[in-house]
């Protein structure tokens, strides 16, 4: 009897074709979306930490041990000394290369009036082995060592009317906590991923930053670290390294422990796990609703079933599998289509230009989802369990007929 | 010699009032008060030599600078400490221009960028701009006498007639001997105190009592204050015209 209990359940979903399809395409909708979100949050999360690790943070962050309690009064003097540090860093094999930038709040003095912006002192012989500059670099060239030139975002560049070979005063800040401006010469136009870096950063070679800012010859107020392996644990032994070999307090913090938005998008992952099953179940309920259906359409067949012989047990597992067929069917598809979208996306990209014009956040103007196959292969399980569990709700109803009460329908 | 807002009055010229001659004073109206310091301040031509200490959350910074001065509206200031030496602020005419030594162009100074402070200090490049007569963007009340720092003074209130001076409502304490503004409040029009300055010592130039270390306090910065000392004070010499102009500012 259970033999045919599989081959009546694929009967009853191929009996009412529409009806069956429509239940499938709820679950085939909500699977392909989760795919999709899934992909896309994967894909936020990767880009925000490539953004961060390249331009904000490295994978660990080396800074004064007071910056961040002054860091809102721009505490220019703040530093830290570049060589002591860099001797340290040489006994982690863990870290695989580092740079040192120089942040600076700053005016530009243009048509007699004052427009804000961020300079960035860079080495842009260390950076090479940090970031892809040729990527970045749109128009002409780097700033060379200790000359007065800086590379602008192209978007600032447009604002502000500069173009290559213009010069243009800043005003900045000093470490003596006085003032100072420099004209600088526009070299080279940048375009970084990050619409925030294109409409308000400029970069100037290191030593340049130092002189303007009246900083020492080693002085730099960041050193950004590549590393491997478990990247908490590094900063806090660097930390301590630093301490005992140059007596001096630092502050060393993964980018996971500085950025709030990067944590919260890990904590929101959790969250949207939660979500799913709600989705999921949401979908579901067209399949509920279709089984308490067909249980009520079919109780004259239930009860002559019943009368037959056929017990509660196999009655539920009769209305369960038809859900579960049509189910099944509609996860995979759904999963299959996600999983192509997102693939198509992941080379393509979204592209989110006009929607962060004036957001500052470290995600990139163009987002590529990123498609994980264990993702969709967990989210497909996922799908089924939660669908089954809901499939099984309306087939125990089937179970509860009494014969006499079903057999009046006849 | 170093010059800041007239109309505020705790700028160096500001606190050079000469020694008043003894006389018989106690009938003079606020207008009349107000006038004898606005005259008081104002020399021919002055330098000075001078330094600016400012303390604030992270410790103790100290600039010096050398100062000319003519008659009430141009002044020239050049810092001669390590960090800032050879950076130049020009007031003339009204206007307020920065030179940098590493920039090619002068910068002008105009509206909000004037709140910018000087130096991280507590004074601001708008305390060093505003007009000559106080009467003219205040009007003056004598409010009574007191005294501060066992010196008798009278105590004149200022309130703007107009929109445009830093400093709605300002009071001032003056000595009634030497007229030398011994203490001043500089407040929003609604009262709330934004600065405040008490001349700490004087010395005598050329029979006038001059303020020579004067304690400036910005009150919306933490932690902060600022001393202003004169070093060095000739008034009335000889001042080539030129040092005022744009032209020459960048020699």
């Amino acid at each position: 009897m259970s033999m045919n209990v599989y081959q009546v359940a694929m009967r009853n979903v191929l009996r009412n074709k529409r009806r069956s399809i429509l239940s499938g395409v709820a679950i085939m909708v909500a699977s392909m979306s989760i795919v999709l979100l899934f992909a896309f949050i994967g894909g936020m999360k990767q880009d925000m930490r490539n953004n961060l690790t390249t331009y904000y943070t490295g994978d660990i962050r080396i800074r004064n041990a007071q910056f961040e309690e002054y860091e809102r009064y721009n505490p220019v003097h703040l530093t830290v000394n570049e060589s002591e540090i860099a001797s340290v860093l040489n006994q982690f094999e863990e870290v695989e290369s580092y740079v040192p930038r120089i942040r600076f709040p700053s005016s530009f003095y243009i048509n007699s009036g004052m427009q804000g912006a961020v300079g960035i002192g860079a080495d842009f012989e260390k950076e090479a082995d940090f970031q892809q500059l040729d990527l970045i670099l749109k128009e002409g060239r780097l700033p060379a060592e200790g000359e007065y030139e800086m590379l602008l975002g192209a978007v600032l560049a447009r604002d502000l009317g500069l173009e290559l070979g213009d010069s243009v005063t800043v005003m900045s800040t000093t470490s003596a906590r006085g003032t100072n401006a420099i004209t600088l010469k526009v070299v080279g136009l940048a375009s970084f991923p990050v619409a925030s870096l294109n409409t308000q950063f400029f970069w100037i070679d290191i030593d340049t930053a130092r002189y303007f800012l009246r900083m020492g010859e080693n002085e730099t107020h960041e050193m950004l670290l590549r590393s491997d392996g478990d990247i908490d644990s590094t900063a806090s032994a660097i930390h301590k390294a630093v301490l005992e070999s140059t007596g001096t307090e630092v502050e060393s913090k993964s980018f996971s422990q500085i950025n709030d938005l990067y944590s919260m998008l890990s904590i929101a992952e959790n969250v949207y796990y939660i979500f799913t099953a709600i989705f999921l179940f949401l979908g579901s309920t067209v399949i509920i609703n279709t089984t308490m259906m067909v249980i009520y359409e079919r109780m004259r067949e239930i009860g002559t079933l019943a009368a037959l012989g056929m017990k509660g047990k196999e009655l539920i597992r009769l209305f369960f599998f038809e859900g579960l067929i049509i189910s099944t069917i509609a996860s995979i598809l759904g999963v299959i289509a996600g999983s192509l979208i997102s693939l198509y996306l992941s080379k393509v990209g979204i592209n989110f230009t006009d929607a962060m014009s004036g957001i500052d956040m470290e995600i990139s103007s163009i987002l590529y989802p990123q498609f994980a196959p264990i993702t969709a292969v967990w989210i497909f399980i996922y799908s089924l369990a939660v669908t089954a569990v809901a499939t099984f709700i309306p087939s125990r109803k089937a179970s509860r007929i009494e014969v006499v009460e079903a057999l009046r329908y006849v | 010699m170093f010059k800041i807002n007239r109309s505020i009055r705790f700028t160096a010229v500001a606190l050079f009032a000469i020694l008043c001659p003894i006389s018989p004073l106690f009938s003079m109206s606020a207008e009349q008060i107000v006038q004898k310091i606005d005259s008081l301040e104002t020399f021919d031509t002055s330098y000075s030599e001078g330094t600016i200490i400012t303390t604030d959350r992270y410790g103790q910074k100290t600039s010096t600078f050398i100062a000319y001065t003519r008659g009430a509206y141009d002044s020239l200031i050049e810092f001669t400490s390590v960090a800032e030496r050879g950076q130049k602020i020009l007031r003339t005419s009204g206007e307020l221009f920065l030179f940098y030594p590493d920039a090619n162009e002068l910068i002008r100074l105009q509206g909000a960028a004037l709140r910018q402070s000087l130096l991280g200090s507590d004074i601001s490049y708008e305390d060093m701009t505003g007009e000559k007569d106080t009467l003219s963007d205040y009007d003056a009340a004598l409010e009574g006498e007191g005294s501060f720092n066992g010196k008798d003074c009278y105590i004149i209130s200022l309130t703007a007639k107009t929109r445009k001076v830093a400093y709605p409502r300002q009071t001032l304490y003056v000595d009634k001997e030497t007229f030398v503004v011994l203490r001043g409040e500089y407040s929003t029009s609604s009262g709330r105190l934004l600065k405040e300055i008490e001349v700490i010592s004087t010395m005598e130039v050329d029979g006038r009592t001059i303020a020579s270390e004067t304690q400036i306090v910005d009150t919306l910065k933490r932690d902060s204050s600022t001393r202003m000392i004169i070093d060095e004070l000739n008034i009335d010499i000889d001042v080539d015209p030129s040092v005022f102009s744009l032209d020459n500012l960048t020699w």
